[in-house]
């Protein structure tokens, strides 16, 4: 199991050496694609391994992975698998127009192939210091991302993402410190006051004072990565100015590798403190997410910012999942991460096929992409009823089960609330988009994918659609037992 | 785990390097020269080496005293000569980009430090040992520096703010908890990212483009 797990990790570094060993976008991104085949084949055998048989851990718990691990290293390593296709058209196509030289594609996917890698490690790790440095580092290798066009705006938005997010990280390291201060009081050994299977094995016997501080450091900490309100700041920008399959991967990949951080302390905190603590920090973050992402998007202006604004909403849906709590609430939250990941890569890789063809991130400027682009039209106008909850998609399912645990956790007026910013996000966002798609094109694009490159650029929105459709119908018996091994293992 | 007692000889050393680097950050929030923010956080880091030095001589422990020559020699040394390094090449003196007047970032500063010290209850930690008067007092310097990261829009003014918040976190976690395994290798793992900070602002000439950019140029990450 732990060579399979450091495989996991090191496989998406294909790209990487690719790039390293001076190859071009076209062999990168074959050699990202195969490493995230592999990688996916790899995280799917964890995420059963773990499932039937239960957590494993090596080397004193720098390496350990339960259900929860199991789950995400799965939607990670898809996403990430969903982005490696999305990239080796994109950048294919930026080498060949010569918006970006070949030096800067092979820093793409140089880092990009670093930033997956060390995703899908702070998955696999039992240390919480550990999970810190990984979180840390992943920063600067998307940072990376975030600059690399290089224009002022870019630069910017990469300082501005590397600096509120190294200082959010910094005070996660604090609540850290205040969690193995929480375990003093016990005779653990040092290394296993900082592992995750011992601490919550004596959960209810941290000292509450501390584990509590700990708690509420770690979510304004990892919360700066997840991009919770009010620490979100970074998150429009680092996204509307990243190369679009990497604001893919910012989206759906790290957000979601915040997000597990929290669910980890969360755990704790749940079985030290009880659940009220626990409910009111993680609605209270939950519900200002939601709002403030909502609000932004009623603007109307660069799409990709539009899809950022929703991925800060998305995930206080996320946060107001866990804190409305149960068996019910972790599910939904867990299913809509899935849910999400896979909806946000969609948008974003579909957005980046119409910024390659229109050169522009402004939506007011766009119209009728159905008639001049129809794949990527029809992909962005059913990705976009996906991630507003519409039925038949997975993301109704998620929502409706937040909903349901709402309501089950005795509070009528928070779901409510919650169903009223859903209704708000739906006009303010198919407002933004169906404009996009629909109506008569003026223009035609300019450059489009043409060969091996069309198959690389359809395959991750058909993919993608797919998922999206298929979880909506029907889940799979596998992925619902995952689920409640997953919810079986932070409980 | 064993604690520092406050009233012993390494207790009371260890509340004075406390006082002294919430005055380092004090001061370089009181300032608008760039030399001087580097002199006031070289000085902080030498402070803060020093205090790893009576923590690692009081429990003797091995791991600390690394940490301790680290932090000596790349906070209060290799840091500093590399920013004043930037701050020649890049011919940076005064610092125009900061969002209030000097005094009304003081008063702000006092408050977070009180806040500071309302935050850190006693039902924390108990009372008798030093971590209870240093911890509030770290608590105040991360605070402080992060203060600092709001206030100023100058990349290197924000880098310096960032690194005052690590040292802050530092002297916690050296009070706090002596034993936490993780310590060095986070100590080395952070000051990598702020050689690649530093790197990033010398190699992109990021300075410039955000010294020179004013508001119309950055409408676009608005909102």
């Amino acid at each position: 199991m732990t060579t399979i797990l450091i495989l996991l990790a090191v496989l998406p570094l294909a790209g990487t050496v690719a790039a390293v060993l001076g190859a071009a976008a076209r062999a990168a991104g074959y050699a990202a694609v195969a490493g995230a085949v592999a990688a996916l084949a790899l995280a799917t055998y964890v995420l059963v391994r773990t499932t039937t048989e239960g957590p494993s851990q090596a080397l004193a718990g720098f390496i350990y992975v339960d259900e929860l691990s199991g789950f995400f290293l799965f939607t990670v390593a898809l996403v990430v698998l969903l982005a490696s296709l999305g990239s080796a058209a994109y950048l294919r196509v930026e080498e060949h127009t010569g918006t970006l030289s070949r030096f800067q594609v092979r820093l793409y996917f140089g880092f990009f192939g670093a930033f997956a890698s060390l995703m899908l490690a702070s998955l696999t790790t039992g240390n919480l210091g550990m999970l810190f440095v990984l979180i840390e580092a992943s920063t600067l290798a998307s940072a990376a991302l975030v600059g690399l066009e290089a224009r002022s705006t870019s630069l910017e938005a990469a300082w501005k993402y590397i600096i509120i997010s190294s200082l959010g990280v910094t005070i996660a390291l604090v609540g850290t410190l205040f969690l193995f201060y929480s375990a003093t009081g016990l005779h653990l050994s040092a290394n296993q006051g900082l592992t995750w299977p011992y601490l919550f094995h004596h959960a209810g016997a941290l000292a509450p004072a501390s584990l509590r501080l700990a708690f509420l450091l770690a979510v304004i900490g990892y919360g700066t990565k997840v991009g919770l309100a009010p620490m979100h700041t970074w998150l429009p920008d680092a996204h509307s100015e990243a190369p679009s399959p990497a604001s893919a991967m910012l989206s759906a990949a790290l957000l979601n590798t915040g997000m597990y951080a929290i669910i980890r302390f969360l755990a704790l905190a749940r079985v030290g403190l009880g659940d009220a603590y626990v409910q009111r920090v993680m609605l209270v973050f939950g519900f200002g997410s939601v709002i403030i992402g909502v609000l932004f998007m009623v603007h109307r202006g660069n799409f990709k910012r539009l899809f950022a604004y929703s991925s800060v909403e998305h995930m206080g849906i996320i946060a107001i999942a866990l804190g409305f709590g149960g068996p019910l609430g972790m599910y939904g939250a867990l299913l809509h991460t899935l849910n999400h990941a896979v909806g946000k890569s969609v948008l974003f890789i579909s957005s980046g096929d119409v910024v390659l063809g229109y050169r522009t991130r402004d939506a007011r400027r766009l119209h009728g992409l159905l008639g001049s682009l129809p794949l990527t039209g029809g992909v962005l106008l059913l990705g976009s009823l996906a991630i507003l909850g519409s039925p038949p998609f997975g993301l109704f399912l998620s929502e409706f089960t937040i909903i349901r645990a709402g309501f089950a956790s005795g509070s009528g007026w928070l779901p409510a609330l919650l169903l009223l910013f859903l209704a708000i996000a739906f006009i303010a966002f198919a407002r933004t988009t169906t404009g996009m798609v629909l109506g008569r094109a003026d223009t035609s694009p300019q450059a489009t994918y043409s060969g091996a490159e069309r198959v690389l650029a359809v395959a991750p929105l058909v993919l993608g659609i797919g998922v999206l459709l298929l979880l909506g119908l029907w889940i799979p018996s596998g992925l619902n037992q995952a689920i409640l091994a997953s919810i079986g293992a932070a409980t | 785990m064993e604690s520092l007692n406050a009233t012993s000889a390494a207790g009371v050393l260890l509340d004075l390097c406390g006082v002294l680097m919430l005055l380092g950050a004090f001061a370089c929030l009181g300032s608008k020269l760039f030399n001087r923010y580097v002199v006031y956080y070289g000085l902080q880091s030498v402070v803060l080496s020093a205090a790893t030095g009576v923590v690692a001589f009081h429990f003797a422990r091995i791991e600390l005293w690394v940490l301790c020559v680290l932090t000596l020699l790349i906070k209060g040394i290799a840091i500093p000569t590399a920013t004043r390094r930037l701050l020649i090449a890049l011919e940076l003196k005064r610092d125009v980009a900061v969002s209030t007047g000097l005094s009304t970032a003081l008063i702000l500063g006092g408050g977070l430090t009180a806040f500071a010290y309302l935050v850190i209850r006693p039902d924390l930690l108990p009372h008798g040992v030093v971590a209870s008067a240093v911890v509030p007092l770290s608590t105040a310097i991360v605070l402080l520096g992060a203060l600092e990261m709001v206030l100023r829009r100058h990349t290197i003014a924000q880098l310096i703010g960032w690194l005052i918040v690590e040292n802050g976190v530092f002297l916690g976690a050296i009070t706090l908890v002596a034993t936490f395994p993780f310590i060095v290798e986070a100590g080395i793992f952070l000051d990598l990212v702020a050689g690649v900070l530093i790197m990033v602002v010398f190699v992109s000439g990021l300075t410039r483009e955000l010294a020179h950019a004013n508001a119309s140029e950055l409408r676009e990450l608005r909102g």
